[in-house]
Parts: C-alpha cells; structure tokens; sequence
C-alpha cells in the first residue's frame, strides 16, 4: 500500500528494522548452526554462549560414518513427490470447488475439514498394517500417500482460491469453440495455473520436508528414512549426540533455503482467501 | 574421539565374508541341493555411541561368516518412540525374530502373548554349565509367570557421582551415608553451585527409586500390589525433600532432562548426581574430577540402588525358532566387543565377560561392578522378578511428574497422594 | 427364460448410461473429485471407524479388548487430567492463534512494503519452519534452561535474578506458547502476504484521492480485504495447535506436574505410556469432536455475515 513509491531513506530504515528483526527471530537457529562447530563433548563442557575452538568434526561425521546423504536425498525425493501429487490432485479437486456446486461438492467440503482435524495418531496402528498388506512398509509411497492426504484439505482451499480469481469467460469461449469442460480446463486454465501450482507446491514441500511423526512409523530402514527420523539414531537411551544432530539440521536447511531463495516470487500466489466451504 | 578408525577394517571383513561364502558355495559338490540359509532379523537397540553400531554390525557379520547356513541381518532401532516401533511391528506381523530391549519390554510383550519363552535355552545352558557365568540377580529377574521371557545381557544401574574439585574446596569428605550426602550437598552449595543437580525427565524419577531402595523400601509389596506410602519410601522422599528445603538442589532440575543435568554436572555446577556407569567415560577431559560415591547406607543402614538388567528376547511370530536359539547363545557368548570397540554404556552380565581388562583398566566401572550391582535391585521391590505392569509404571509418567513437584520444593504429603493415585489408576488397582 | 437376454440388455443399457454420463458434463466433478476422495476413503476413512471402535473397547495395543460401552469416556470425564489437558489445549490454541496471527500480520505488512533486499527477508524469515523441530527445539532449551543460559544472562545484565523457565508451571506455559508461536508465525506470514499482494491497488489509490491517512487505508481496505482469508487462517491454525505435538513434548515433555500437557500428549500417554489403546481414542474423538463443533459455529457465522 505505499503510494507514491517510498523515500530511499524510508526504504533503509525498513531495511535495517528486518534484518534486526530476523536476527532475532533466526536465534535459535543461528546458535544452531555454531554449535554444528562444536563436538558434543564442548557443548556439554562449554560455560559460555559463544563457541571457542570450531572444528568441523560433526561435518565429517556425517559424511564419513552415517547415511546421511541417504537420509537427505530421502527427504527430498519423499517431499518432492508428495509435492507433485499433492498439487496434482488438489489442482483437480480445487476446480471442482470452484467452478460446481451441488451436494457431492458440500460434501467433500465437508469432508475435508474432517480430513484436516484428524489426529494422524489415531490412524497409526490401522494404517500400518493396511499398508503392510500393500507392502508398502519402509517404502518411501507410504509417506508419499499420507503426506498428499493430510495436505489435501489446505492445497485444495489454495487452490480453489486460486482458480477462482481466474474468469469463468475464458473457459466460456473455449465451450462454445467445442471444446469439453475437461478440455477447457486442461487447455485453458491449467497454463494459466503455473504460479498458484507453485504456490501450493512451496506449502505441501514445507509440510513434507520436517514431519517427523508418520515418517518415523513408516520407515524403519536406514536406507528409508527421511532425516527427522534419521537424526533420531543420534540419540541413545539417555543421551545424546547434540553436535551431530546440529550439524545435520544444518546440512538439511541449507538446500531448502537455496532453493527457497530461487523460487520465493511464486510464494506471493499462494492465498487460500476466504470461502473454504462448499 | 576415535571416528575414522574403523571403516577399512569393516570392507575387509565383508569382503573375507563375500570371498568364505563364495568359497563354500564352489567348493561344495552339494551345493546345488544346500538350502538356501535361513534369514534371522535382529533388532538391536542403540546401546552406546556411534561406533557401538559399527561393532554390533561386525560382529553380526563375524556370525554369519562361522554360520553360512544362517544369516542374520542387523537393524539398530533408535530410542525414540521405540515403544511404538515394536508394538506396530508386532500387530502387524513384521516383528523380527529376535531384538534387544531395555528392562521390562520382554515380559509386558510375553503378556500380550508377542514373545516365545526361552526356557530351553536356559536349560541348555545350565547343562552346558555357562548359566553359572551370569551375574547372580540377572537371569532369575527375567523370570515371569514360570518361564523365561528373555536372557540378560547388559546392565544399567544408577549410581551417585561426585566432583573431586567441588568436595575438596568445600573441605567435605566423600560421603558413606544419606546424612552424610545431605550435609556434603549443603556445604557445597555456594557461589551459584549447587549440592546436587536432578532432572525432571526419566532420569529424574531414577533419584526416587534410588533413595526409596537405598533405604529398604520398595514400590511393591511380595504379591505385586503397590506399596507406594510404606514408611520406608516416605521416608526417603522426605530425605530427598530435605535436601530441596536446604537449597541444596539445583532449582532448574525441574525442567532439565538427563543430558541436561549431565551437562550442568560436567561444567561443576553442582558436587553430585545420579546418573548410568558410563558418565564418566564420557566426560571427555572432566573426567578427571568425577569420582563414584561408595554405596550409601540408608537411615537404616541398608544399602540398594535401581538397576534394569536389559536383555535380548525372541518373538513369537519367529518361523525358525531352533535358528534363532543359535543366534541368542552365540550372541551372548561372543559379545565382549560391543564394550572394547562399542563402547557400550551397560555392564556386562557375564562374569567372563566382566573379566576382561577393559572394565579392569576403567576403575570407575569395576568399582560399580564390584560394590553397586550386587546391591542392584528393580522397581518390581519388594516383589520377586518383573512383571508387565512395570513398563506401565514407568512409561507413564507418573513418577517422573512427582520428582518435578518434588525438586519445585512442594511439600512431601500432597505430592505423594497424588502419585500414588496415578500409579493405582496405571496399574488398575 | 427370457430373464439372460433382458440382463444383457440392462448390462449394455448400463454400460451405455455410464458412458453417458461420463461423456457429459455432469460427471466432470465426480470425476475430478475421484482421486482425493479415495484418498480419504482409503487413509482417513477406515483408520477413523477402527479407532472410534477401540474407544469403546478395553483392549491393549496387542490384545483386543471387551466392548465396554461408554465406560472410557465415563473415566475421561472423572480424570483431572482430562480435564486439565482440555484446558491448556485451549489456552495453547488462544495464544498461540492470536500471537502468531499478529506477529505473521506484522512481518507481512512489513515485507509488503518496498524493502531492499526483500526476498531474502522473505525466505529468512521462513527458516523457524524449516528447521527439524527436534533441533530448533533443543536450541531454544538451551537459551532458557538455567541460571546460566543466554535469557538469564540477559536478565542479569538488568539486574534481575534468574528465571527457571521449565521448573516453573506458568512460565514453561509461556514457553511451550512462545516457541509455537515462533513455529507458526512463518505460515501465518506467508499467506497473509499472499493475500495483501492479492488486494487490488486500484483500491488504495481511490481512498489516497479521498485523503484517508494510511492508519485508514490501512482500516477501511486493508483489513476488509484480509477478513475472509483471517478466518480461514485462524481456523487452520486453531487444529493445527490442538493436534500439536512436537512442540509441548519435545520442551517439556507435558511437565513441569503435567501443567504443558494438551489433548494429543494424552491421548499418546494413555496409548503408549499405559498401553490402553480404549482410553486414548477416546481422548482423540473428543478432540476431534469439539474441533468439529468449532468449526461449525465459524463456518456458520462467517456464512451469516
């Protein structure tokens, strides 16, 4: 809402009020990343907040004596493709929220904002012995299907949303050119769907990328596991290797975040705005 | 730390094993009708730092090498939520054939009907005159409804620990009874330390079980009811508040977890703690100052201490039972390298195995070994061997939120009460 | 004996109706809709009816049970626990909803602004979300665990005496509030900044020609414009925060007494911590039961204005 376009002045003033800001906020995170350069040895000796003698031991820990490249590509490969099938299958039901009505439609709106309050720990135990009958225990589509599911309800209001600031009109004309309701949608509206897809990719990738819950029921096998649940072999009964496990959330906020730098303009599609119902 | 060392020697005796194997398979005229071996899964708990993986995994592999008709595939399953993990195994019929666990997993599972007994492998070894080799307490604990539910391999015992540096400038000796130990804590509580750092976690709830033994209490009564507010027990807790009432108790142990307080006991922010036979090995260069307090005598004299004899079970849902029994023993026999290359944080549970000059040079665990495990007793005291209910117990929480009243300085009465109706409402009482 | 040809004759009428059906243009939501909803059948629908089953049974997470009637949810409602899990449940989702609905307001009024450098802020101040719960958890500890962790140096340096911020029921209340807060305000960010950059500035323009100050525009174009996707917002966030779980367990782990303890920590204690698998669901049905009577009211009345 800055109109006319601020002074140069106003512009810093902002500047340096974010980046006090973020410091701030990125606390515990920037404290996260020293400590990766500490042994878990010196964080438990350690009496003062600032770290002495860095060393780059975790890093090679990592490396050389765990998965954890495993661990990383799992995740990415895990989110990546929920992301994808999530987008996909929200894009499909977003249109029909958008564009229909009738009672199938307040149904499955209904039915989604069951699908969002349900506690995944209820469904647990059922689940995993569904998906052993599929075989589907320490494979990375058990996540892949749970991870689309649960952020069903939110990429469907995003991108219902999304399909409804684009006009009706166009898909008219496709009609009346001959064109199938499907056809116009694939030909016609998809293409102008790119930024909202990428919005709600961001979201699902962010959802994905930490869950720590069902992935640690699912996927048993270190060749399986994503990295929260990998991390989780750094601890023993009743301690733990802090050094290593700071030096992992690290490796595995850095690509995220570079990734995140590249596409952050597409964030700015990625509105649920208001009616969520049928 | 010793982090690059192992991994060549790893690829040689994988590569010996693939060239054994490849060997036996061309050398025999039989081959062609040698049965394909039978695949054991094992799933080990993580006992000890990184490298304990590694030398659980050689040792796996040093199996399979002497048994090419068995082959064992190792899984190290992680701490958090292992709970969870066997229970959705098990339900769902992927259970492994055999796994360690800590202390009561074996016997609650034996009651929901998930683990085969082992009776005949005790029998086997008592023939064999190897059940002799087992510490007095261990075996007999994993006793449960007339069988055997599992075979003891490690220990875990709580001991009080003490900062040589803190004693010796508060001019206090080191002490041999609880009065003693109150008295040390509050001489040594100055300058922002303290006497004594707990934690509000699992860990925590160990100070209780520790002081309630200690003085010839007990949680049980012989025929397993709850015995919570005997005199004994009382007293103890009150023993314990005394020493909160003093101000000789850290106040941030409420909210501390185990490493924590270890952390906070490393850095000499307090002169004693209770913690597992392995802190001192990982003090790093603390460990210099960190002496273990001789076996206290309780107001009544008694001595006693909480200990967990962890153990390795087998499943019911097992198809190759007389395989799996030759895994369990050979397994037991062979494992003094889960110690000197895993350094593994238990005791052993073999005396054979607590002979070797690995625990002989470590003077902190033999002397644990010698003084502490034989006054080691289990939170099933005063009743005989562990029963389900035990992992309830525990899990629950109950004790843990009494110890966090408890280091908060409430008083002793209405905190008691309180435990004691969630632990009637956990055991079903 | 005429009965086979008649059926094949249905068969083809059926099949042909079908085909209709598809081919027309009233299938089309069905259609698009068929993916997710056996999804859901699949995922949500079956785990749902077993678990409300166990709610009523006595059973353990091996053994099955006796069908006991209501008797768990008799023993819910008598529990102190319960009802005390209830209460910060809804404490925990006030707070929290309100917090990181006005710091995730705030940041994104700021980032709307022509800020150099703005992506960067933008992806920055996304990192609280990023980072493994486990972790960021953990360094937080830290910052509060005693006397000599980096708040109470900060406190000494004002001269006051330390604060055991996990020892103590309300402020590790506080806490476990604040860091979710910290967890959540990155989402609420993010789509309200979304939704500004949706809102048309045509708008803006007109109340500018009118004279209205920025307090204003701010009033009378901004928030109306923010409304609908506010509540959708909160809502979301509201379930979000009741089925929280990472964040009381991995900072307090329900303590100190149990005080940060809310529905799912309990629902997971009676599970796996006293292996009573009956009373557990039964704590997970009423939370998802008072969830849906929420939503309901929300719903309602924003289809009422």
């Amino acid at each position: 809402m800055a109109y006319p376009a601020p002074s140069s002045r106003k512009r810093w003033t902002l500047f340096w009020l974010l980046v006090v800001i973020t410091i701030i906020v990125n606390l515990p995170i920037i404290l996260m990343v020293m400590n990766s350069f500490q042994t878990t040895e010196q964080l438990v000796q350690r009496t003062t907040i600032l770290p002495r003698d860095l060393t780059v031991a975790n890093y090679r820990y990592l490396n050389e004596r765990t998965h954890f490249w495993t661990f990383l590509w799992n995740s990415f490969t895990v989110s990546g493709v929920s992301t994808i099938t999530s987008a996909a299958v929200a894009a499909l039901a977003g249109y029909a929220l958008s564009r229909f009505r009738g009672r199938l439609i307040t149904g499955y709106s209904r039915a989604l904002f069951v699908v969002q309050m349900f506690p995944i720990i209820l469904a647990l135990i059922p689940l995993f012995m569904l998906f052993r009958t599929l075989g589907l225990i320490n494979s990375p589509l058990s996540v892949i299907i749970l991870y689309t599911v649960v952020h069903l309800p939110f990429a469907t209001w995003m991108a219902r949303a999304f399909f409804d600031t684009i006009p009706r009109e166009l898909e008219d004309a496709a009609l009346v050119d001959g064109c199938s309701r499907f056809g116009a949608f694939v030909r016609i509206v998809l293409p102008l769907s790119g930024p909202g897809l990428a919005a709600i990719g961001i979201f699902s990738f962010l959802f994905s990328y930490n869950e720590f819950f069902v992935a640690n029921v699912f996927l048993r096998d270190q060749d399986a596991m994503t990295l929260p649940v990998g991390i989780t072999m750094f601890m023993q009964q009743y301690s733990t290797d802090w050094g290593s496990l700071m030096a992992a959330a690290t490796v595995t906020v850095i690509p995220t975040f570079i990734l995140f730098l590249g596409i952050q303009k597409w964030i700015t599609y990625g509105a649920v705005s208001g009616g969520v119902k049928g | 730390m010793n982090w690059f060392g192992n991994a060549p020697h790893r690829g040689r005796a994988r590569a010996l094993a693939c060239l054994a194997a490849a060997a036996l398979v061309s050398l025999s005229p039989l081959s062609a009708q040698a049965q394909e071996p039978v695949k054991l899964n094992f799933w080990d708990m993580i006992w000890g730092p990184p490298e304990y993986i590694d030398s659980a995994k050689d040792l796996v592999a040093q199996f399979n090498k002497e048994h090419p008709d068995i082959q064992v595939e190792y899984r190290s399953v992680p701490w958090n939520n292992w709970y969870q993990t066997f229970v959705t195994a098990i339900s769902s019929g992927t259970a492994p054939d055999l796994s360690t666990g800590a202390g009561y997993q074996a016997v609650q599972l034996y009651d929901q009907g998930a683990i085969r007994p082992i009776d005949d492998v005790v029998e086997e070894l008592k023939k064999d005159g190897e059940l002799a080799d087992f510490m007095p307490n261990t075996v007999d604990t994993l006793r449960y409804d007339d069988h055997y539910v599992a075979l003891p391999w490690g220990i875990d015992i709580r001991v009080w620990f003490y900062r040589k540096d803190l004693l010796e400038q508060a001019g206090v000796k080191v002490p041999t009874t609880w009065d003693e130990l109150r008295a040390a804590a509050k001489a040594t509580t100055k300058d922002g330390r303290y006497g004594v750092v707990g934690s509000g976690d699992t860990g925590g709830s160990h100070f209780l079980y520790n002081a309630l033994l200690n003085n010839g209490g007990g949680l049980f009564t012989a025929d397993r009811k709850l015995d919570f507010k005997n005199e004994r027990n009382v007293e103890a807790f009150e023993a314990l508040a005394g020493m909160v009432a003093d101000g000789s108790v850290s106040p941030a142990s409420t909210g501390y977890n185990s490493d924590d307080r270890r952390a906070a006991f490393n850095r000499g922010q307090a002169a004693f703690t209770l913690d597992g036979p392995g802190l001192i090995a990982q003090a790093g260069e603390q460990a210099a100052n960190i002496g273990v307090v001789p076996p206290l005598a309780g107001m009544h004299g008694d001595k006693g201490t909480i200990f967990w004899v962890n153990n390795i079970m087998v499943y019911e849902q097992t198809k190759h039972p007389e395989q799996t029994k030759t895994f369990l023993k050979w397994w037991s026999k062979n494992q003094l390298p889960l110690w000197t290359k895993g350094n593994s944080g238990q005791l052993p549970t073999r005396s054979s195995i607590a002979a070797d000059d690995y625990f002989k040079k470590d003077a902190a665990r033999a002397y644990v070994l010698e003084h502490y495990v034989p006054v080691g007793k289990t939170t099933a005291t005063n009743a005989a061997g562990i029963f389900p209910a035990l992992n309830d117990l525990e899990g629950e929480g109950a004790m843990q939120a009494f110890a966090q009243e408890l280091w908060q300085g409430k008083p002793v009465g209405p905190i008691v009460d309180t435990a004691e109706a969630r632990l009637k409402s956990v055991l079903k009482e | 004996m005429s009965v086979r040809p008649m059926l094949a004759d249905d068969t083809t009428t059926w099949r042909a109706s079908a085909r209709e059906w598809l081919r027309s243009g009233n299938s089309l939501p069905f259609l698009l809709l068929a993916p997710s909803i056996f999804l859901m059948l699949a995922v949500i629908a079956y785990p749902m009816l077993t678990g409300f089953y166990y709610g009523f049974t006595s059973g353990s997470l091996l053994k099955f049970g006796k069908f006991v009637g209501f008797d768990n949810y008799i023993r819910l409602l008598q529990s102190t626990d319960f009802l005390h899990a209830l209460w910060f449940s809804f404490i925990f989702a006030a707070f929290n909803v309100i917090g990181c609905f006005a710091l995730g307001l705030g940041l994104a009024l700021l980032l709307n602004q022509e800020v150099p450098f703005r992506g960067f802020f933008r992806v920055a101040l996304l990192l609280p979300w990023i980072v493994p719960s486990i972790v960021s958890i953990v360094s937080w500890r830290w910052m509060m665990a005693d006397q000599h962790a980096l708040f109470n140096q900060i406190i000494g340096l004002f001269g006051g005496s330390p604060v055991y911020f996990l020892s103590d029921e309300h402020w590790a209340i506080a806490a476990v509030i604040a860091i979710k807060i910290w967890r959540s305000f990155p989402f609420m960010m993010l789509s309200l900044l979304a939704a500004l950059q949706g809102i048309d500035r045509s708008l803006y323009e007109a109340a500018a020609l009118d004279g209205a100050s920025r307090w204003n525009q701010f009033r009378y174009v901004t928030m109306p414009q923010l409304r609908n996707i506010s509540i959708v917002l909160c809502l979301l966030m509201t379930i979000w925060t009741v089925n929280d779980f990472d964040t009381p367990w991995l900072l307090t782990q329900g303590g100190p007494a149990n005080a940060t303890e809310n529905l799912v920590l309990l629902a997971y204690r009676y599970t796996f911590g006293r292996n009573d698998v009956g009373l557990g669901s039964a704590v997970s049905f009423v939370t998802l039961a008072i969830l849906m009577v929420l939503v309901v009211i929300l719903l309602r009345r924003q289809r009422e204005r």
